[in-house]
């Protein structure tokens, strides 16, 4: 945690936004910002200093790429440093209480500041979580400041993978496997430091273009638990899996219209426990999907009779998945 | 002690104690009726109606004030039903010494693991609990404390109450 400085004066600021953006580009007429409660205050070209740093506010980010479909979120602004110029994402104290439904199910889910501040310490040198710090501002709002990642949103990347899902599955998803692997143990050392990740959705993994790592991102929300504390990011990565082996999400509605012949061979017990209108059993689609993999995916399906509690326990399944994709394609990754 | 002092875990060993884990919830309040019919007549039954509040996290409240003020409520609102259920009890029959209320507040991650180790401490031969009667999916998110004690519950009879 940064300390502040003294106070940044105005021509200073000017100073060095000409020293980064060249003297035209210096706004006549900005607000020097150094407590965020209001964060409707901060505008466009407004500079916010915290910890001593000031930071030139660009545009406000949408969900896709930080947190609720494609509704701009004001408290996440897109902001140049303007000691080092590296492009910044400030995220501003926004308390907000809802419920998520997941399913049938509805959930109470927080959104902390606190707890994402704690997850930035946590996983400050871990190569699948952004990165970032945080810094009280002058009223004593965690304001926190995490480092841009350039590069395409994980499911999106997957999705342009192969001609068709066979090509796809046997050339690209023992690859894909590793990666989500990946994923699943770093949501694992999360859950062994006693902290969720609280918003597992395929949208909050991008593939850092850079690291050439994929970075769980967006990690503010916090729920109110019951007897299983890791449940709902279970179901998270559940989902994530089902979409990586279907190479996209399999629809019910698809096959009605589509494919009839394999729609009528479904079950209810076949679809997403959290979304009805997916099918979870995809070996019934793709017959070349291995049991071992298959098993793990009902898991996650309607007619399970037993959850995953632990992320120990499903990486235990996967790892005889990845071995018989190993078997079946010949392919390490 | 008397012969009936409920401090005396030795005793605990020999007689039937009941432990019940409510909250404030219809099917908790089924589950204090079901004893209080079932068991009133057995003078020697003891019953300790346990609820155990989760210590929320901080990451919930803007402040630890608000923190402090939510839990200082659930307390009180808690306190409260305890005492209703001990009346219903008592209503039905129990003796005012045969009952214990016990209130733990906590950092818990599993409920489930709270009833049992103060079943464990108490030394209780039978604990009770209601069933939510939640859906699969509910189960998945959220897990299930009744299943939690039904598979994991040692020394000791486990009743679930539908």
């Amino acid at each position: 945690m940064a300390h502040p400085a003294a106070p940044l004066q105005e021509a200073e600021i000017r100073a060095l936004i000409a020293g980064h953006a060249g003297p035209d580009r210096v706004p006549p007429r900005f607000k020097i910002i150094t407590d965020t409660s209001d964060f409707f205050r901060v505008e466009y070209n407004d500079v916010v200093v915290l910890g001593g740093v000031p930071y030139w506010v660009k545009r406000y980010e949408k969900e896709g790429r930080f947190g609720i479909d494609d509704e701009p979120k004001y408290w996440v602004r897109r902001a140049i440093d303007l000691n080092t110029g590296a492009t910044k994402i400030l995220k501003l104290v926004f308390h907000e209480q809802f419920e998520a439904t997941v399913g049938a199910v509805k959930i109470t889910c927080f959104r902390s500041p606190k707890k994402e501040a704690r997850v930035l310490d946590l996983v400050a040198d871990h190569k699948n979580f952004m990165h970032g710090h945080w810094v009280l501002d002058a009223a004593g709002n965690n304001v926190r400041i995490l480092e841009f990642i350039r590069g395409p949103r994980f499911d999106d990347v997957v999705a342009g993978y192969g001609t068709g899902h066979h090509d796809y599955f046997h050339n690209y998803f023992p690859k894909v496997l590793d990666q989500y692997l990946d994923l699943v143990l770093a949501i694992q050392f999360l859950h062994d430091h006693g902290e969720k990740h609280g918003d597992i959705r395929r949208d909050h993994i991008i593939w850092d273009d850079e690291t050439q790592a994929n970075r769980w991102i967006d990690f503010d929300y916090n729920y109110e638990q019951s007897e299983s504390m890791f449940g709902f990011d279970l179901q998270g990565l559940g989902n994530i899996l089902i979409f990586l082996a279907g190479r996209g999400d399999v629809l019910v509605g698809d096959l009605y219209h589509n494919q009839r012949e394999l729609f009528d061979t479904l079950w209810g017990e076949d679809l997403s426990i959290a979304y009805k209108n997916r099918v979870a059993n995809l070996q019934k689609i793709y017959p070349y999907i291995p049991d071992s993999l298959n098993r793990v995916l009902l898991h996650f399906s309607f007619g399970a009779n037993i959850f995953y509690e632990t992320t120990a326990q499903m990486l235990d399944d996967l790892t005889r998945a990845r071995a018989d994709m190993v078997s079946l394609t010949g392919r390490q990754a | 002690m008397s012969e009936h002092d409920f401090g005396d875990l030795r005793r605990r060993d020999t007689e039937r104690h009941l432990l019940a884990a409510v909250d404030e919830s219809d099917n908790s309040r089924r589950t204090v009726m079901f004893l209080a019919d079932f068991f009133s007549d057995s003078q020697n039954v003891f019953v300790t109606l346990l609820s155990i509040i989760p210590e929320p996290s901080g990451d919930f409240f803007p402040t630890e004030v608000e923190r402090r003020q939510w839990l200082a409520e659930k307390e009180a609102a808690m306190r409260n039903t305890l005492a209703g259920y001990k009346e219903i009890l008592i209503d039905a029959g129990f003796q005012d010494g045969r009952i214990e209320t016990r209130l733990s507040i906590r950092p818990c991650t599993s409920i489930g693991d709270a009833i049992l180790e103060e079943q464990e401490k108490l030394r209780c031969c039978i604990v009770v609990v209601g069933r939510r009667g939640i859906s699969h999916s509910e189960e998945f998110v959220f897990g299930s404390t009744s299943s939690k004690i039904l598979h994991h519950a040692k020394h000791c009879a486990v009743m679930v109450v539908e």
